[in-house]
């Protein structure tokens, strides 16, 4: 067997005096964490051993002795020795260090008072033994990610245990060497407590303040919430516009976030404390971005000018689209297309722009000014404005989207129809029973007017797919757009930055695993390892600190977009039932 | 498996008794192996008939009739898009047909109706009023198709109807074979000058190809010696029509008319001789028992 001794470095040099630790269950191996020095009163020790143990859940003990010696301190070989016996343990790890010799001497020395185990005893002259140095401060604070469920080796749930041991200990790492009691302790914060001035004060300032805000934001917003989700958003019309529109999504999204960010909980596990730092800096940050947003904005008189390119460029819109019926109503690209429909068609569109335009016109002396008042909602951060400006575009392009509409509709009903008649054309039907296509002998009457609307469906249908296809080509284009404005707002809103930046400045706080490094092998002494920590690759930080948003919920492939648009079913934001009841 | 091994293996095992023919029991037999009685069970020719030339003649006058029946519609088709004859002469004329035809059918019906009169009133109200509807419609529809195309369409369809037409039972018209004559006669009635033209192709098309299977389905049935004759007023009528339209055509009419009705079946009486079918145990099972109790 190989006893594997988890050495911090920070006690390299310690003064001689009592191992504390702890012995891994079910491994062959005893994480060290502190070093309590010369002199001593044992009943002390494990007063103090049993205090920590309450508040830090771990079972502590005192692994061995440790043995430094200094000049006039030659006695101490012996004594510590002896103590093997004052604290009863079935093993006792004997370390020792000369001056001017990197490795360490260990003897592990089994203890006949506990009851005698044979097969231990027989082995103990065998037992290998190799010391790992660990950086106690980075191995506390780092959070070790679950390594890959493929392999779930030994290794694996013992690293897991001596992260946690370490982890948990913090009480153990309080008491620094200017502390007046009974025991000195040698561990990374022995030098004295690692804080900053200027956080400690926004620590003691930021309480009553954060328990102030987050009573009025929490007061506030249960108001809101209470007024506007129970009372108007619960109305079925409001409801279902809110759900269309990306400003009122986004509200709801950061409303969410609110609640989750100001709860008065604290969070406990470490998963839930990321999600809540993730949001809170994504907040921060949309935040600034906006504001820098709005100053830009209302420099040097930018909405007006943005208005006043805006009227031109929605009039332009509508000017291109009535030359696209102009040149879908003749003989578009030289397709014979039913004159009489293209007519209908291409007035019924035109009388539409012709509407459009003038609705443009009646809105254009005010557009300023809404421009100038929904630029305000770029304080409530950069989000919020791409919202905006995204339910903006769906607003001035409603005439493409009314025209794809009524040509989807058209088509659908062309292509269920001839669907349909084709199966009567062939003498079968379909048996919604079984949900297959049956034979079916037909009347004359309904064979004789079936076959007259399967005439003229068939003859009526390229002039109906043309338009459905360029109005369709034109709506993809808008939802195309609003996509990459939805992209980007949710990128700012899933990204974990706070994680991203844990991961940049701080990469032994995410780790993913360990490797080890040798420091010194020489014949005779154990074998010293250096154990290292692997940072989180930033790939897999991305998906595991992602925030949950609505774009990460499964939507069609692109296999089942094509079928719907073939089948001229609405692709977005209305969703077409799916279940074929003919 | 023991069937398997082969010949030389099994026999000096167990005294070889002779073969069975089951499955049930493992024989020392390769699975293909026979016996000498194998070929006694077969039976040559014995389902085959012997057609009497008169009889084959009298059942080809059906395709021959329908085949004029198409060259009828294009008759009138050709005489209406060349101006020859109004739509008011043939909407008149067709009524004629109708009102007779359809006082046979019912005088030859006899006592047992499936349908009442007024479904057949309601049909005829439906057939006039969407047909007078989307006459404007249908005038309007091929508008932008070349003529080539509506012909060749027209073409295709009206071959499909031919080969598609229930011939051994023809009443009601199968459904294939009806629409795709509707669908012929719709795109060849888009092509007249008129709307009313229009209209009065589309019933023609229904009498031609719809009701009168029907008639003559039932004349067939009721009073069978007035079916020959019938088929041939057609067939006169067909070729006659299309004289006076397309001579060249009406020729080729009648020579098809002819091989249809006299080569046909003596080519089929001929070939009966050389019939040779063979029957055996190798066939497939065929259940013989009535199973109707078992499906009701």
């Amino acid at each position: 067997m190989v006893l594997k001794i988890f050495f911090p470095t920070c006690c390299n040099t310690a003064d001689s005096g009592l191992l504390i630790g702890r012995w891994i269950p079910g491994q062959d191996s005893a994480v060290v964490l502190a070093v309590i020095h010369y002199p001593f009163i044992p009943g002390q020790v494990k007063k103090y051993l049993s205090e920590t143990q309450n508040q830090s859940q771990v079972d502590l003990a005192v692994l061995g002795s440790w043995s430094l010696p200094k000049d006039g301190q030659e006695g101490m070989d012996s004594f510590l020795k002896d103590l093997s016996t004052i604290f009863p343990n079935s093993r006792w790890l004997q370390l020792s260090r000369e001056i001017g010799k990197r490795g360490f001497a260990c003897q592990v020395v089994h203890n006949r008072i506990t009851p005698p185990d044979p097969a231990q005893g027989g082995t103990d002259k065998k037992d290998q033994i190799i010391f790992i140095h660990y950086d106690q401060r980075k191995v506390m604070l780092s959070q070790l990610h679950p390594i890959h469920e493929e392999s779930p080796g030994e290794e694996s749930s013992e690293l897991r245990a001596v992260f946690h041991t370490v982890a948990q200990s913090g009480p153990l790492f309080l008491l620094d060497r200017y502390d007046e009691g009974p025991l000195k302790l040698t561990h990374w914060q022995s030098e004295g407590r690692e804080a900053s001035i200027v956080v400690e004060l926004s620590k003691q300032a930021s309480v009553p303040l954060c328990i102030v805000l987050t009573w009025l934001v929490l007061l506030s917003f249960q108001l809101f919430l209470y007024v506007v989700c129970c009372r108007i958003l619960n109305i079925w019309p409001v409801q279902f516009i809110s759900s269309k529109m990306s400003t009122c999504v986004q509200t709801a999204y950061r409303t969410n976030h609110f609640q989750t960010v100001f709860s008065t909980k604290k969070a406990t596990s470490h998963m839930e404390f990321m999600r809540k730092a993730n949001i809170f800096v994504s907040f921060l940050v949309d935040m600034s971005l906006g504001l820098l947003l709005v100053s830009w904005l209302y420099r040097e008189n930018h909405i007006s000018q943005l208005a006043n390119t805006l009227v031109p460029v929605a009039d332009h819109v509508a000017k291109e689209l009535q030359e696209l019926l102009e040149w879908l109503m003749g003989a578009p690209a030289g397709l014979k297309m039913n004159r009489a429909l293209d007519q209908v068609l291409g007035r019924f569109f035109l009388y539409h722009i012709h509407l459009w335009i003038s609705y443009i016109r009646l809105m254009s002396p005010f557009i300023e000014m809404i421009l100038w008042y929904v630029g305000l909602s770029a304080c409530l951060g950069l989000t919020f404005a791409l919202s905006v400006l995204s339910d903006i575009v769906a607003l001035l392009t409603f005439h493409i989207y009314c025209f794809y509409v009524y040509g989807a509709r058209l088509y659908c009903l062309k292509v269920y129809g001839l669907s349909s008649l084709w199966r009567l054309f062939c003498g079968k039907k379909w048996n919604v029973l079984r949900q297959r296509v049956d034979s079916c002998s037909y009347d004359l009457d309904q064979l004789f007017i079936g076959t007259l609307l399967f005439t003229i469906l068939l003859f009526l249908l390229p002039t109906t797919a043309l338009y459905y296809l360029v109005f369709t080509l034109l709506r993809l284009v808008v939802v195309m757009f609003q996509g990459v404005i939805h992209l980007a707002i949710d990128l700012i809103n899933s990204f974990p930055l706070f994680a991203m930046g844990l991961r940049l400045c701080r990469s032994y706080r995410l780790a993913e695993g360990v490797k080890f490094r040798v420091l010194c092998e020489e014949p005779g002494t154990p074998l010293h390892l250096m154990m290292e920590i692997n940072p989180l690759k930033c790939s897999s930080v991305l998906q595991r600190y992602r925030t949950p948003t609505y774009s990460c919920y499964p939507r069609d492939s692109w296999v089942d977009l094509c079928k719907k648009l073939f089948m001229g079913e609405l692709i977005y934001p209305w969703k077409h039932k799916t279940t074929k009841t003919d | 498996m023991g069937a398997n091994s082969g010949p030389g293996a099994s026999p000096c095992a167990s005294p070889v008794g002779p073969w069975r023919k089951v499955l049930y029991a493992r024989q020392p037999f390769p699975d293909n192996h026979v016996d000498r009685r194998f070929l006694e069970e077969l039976r040559r020719n014995i389902r085959v008939r012997q057609y009497r030339y008169w009889a084959v003649v009298r059942e080809t006058g059906l395709v021959a009739q329908q085949v004029s029946c198409v060259a009828v519609f294009i008759t009138l088709w050709s005489c209406m898009d060349q101006g020859r004859l109004g739509p008011s002469v043939l909407l008149w004329a067709a009524t004629g047909c109708a009102l007779p035809g359809y006082g046979l059918y019912e005088m030859l019906g006899g006592k047992d109706r499936e349908r009442p009169r007024l479904a057949d009133l309601q049909s005829a109200a439906v057939f006039l009023a969407f047909t007078f509807g989307f006459s404007p419609v249908l005038k309007t529809l091929t508008e932008s198709v070349s003529t080539d195309t509506v012909y060749a369409m027209s073409a295709v369809m009206l071959l499909a109807h031919l080969l598609s037409f229930p011939y051994t039972q023809p009443s009601p018209p199968g459904s294939l074979s009806l629409n795709a004559a509707l669908f012929a006669s719709v795109c060849l009635a888009s092509r007249l000058p008129g709307a009313l033209h229009t209209f009065a192709m589309l019933s023609w098309a229904l009498l031609v190809f719809a009701l009168w299977p029907c008639l003559l389905h039932r004349l067939r049935e009721r009073a069978e010696w007035s079916f020959p004759w019938a088929a041939g007023l057609v067939c006169a009528g067909g070729v006659g029509g299309l004289g006076a339209v397309w001579p060249g055509g009406a020729l080729l009419l009648s020579l098809a008319l002819l091989v249809l009705t006299l080569a046909c079946p003596l080519l089929l009486v001929c070939l009966q001789r050389h019939k040779d079918n063979i029957h055996g145990p190798w066939d497939e099972a065929e259940i013989r028992e009535d199973l109707s109790r078992f499906l009701s």
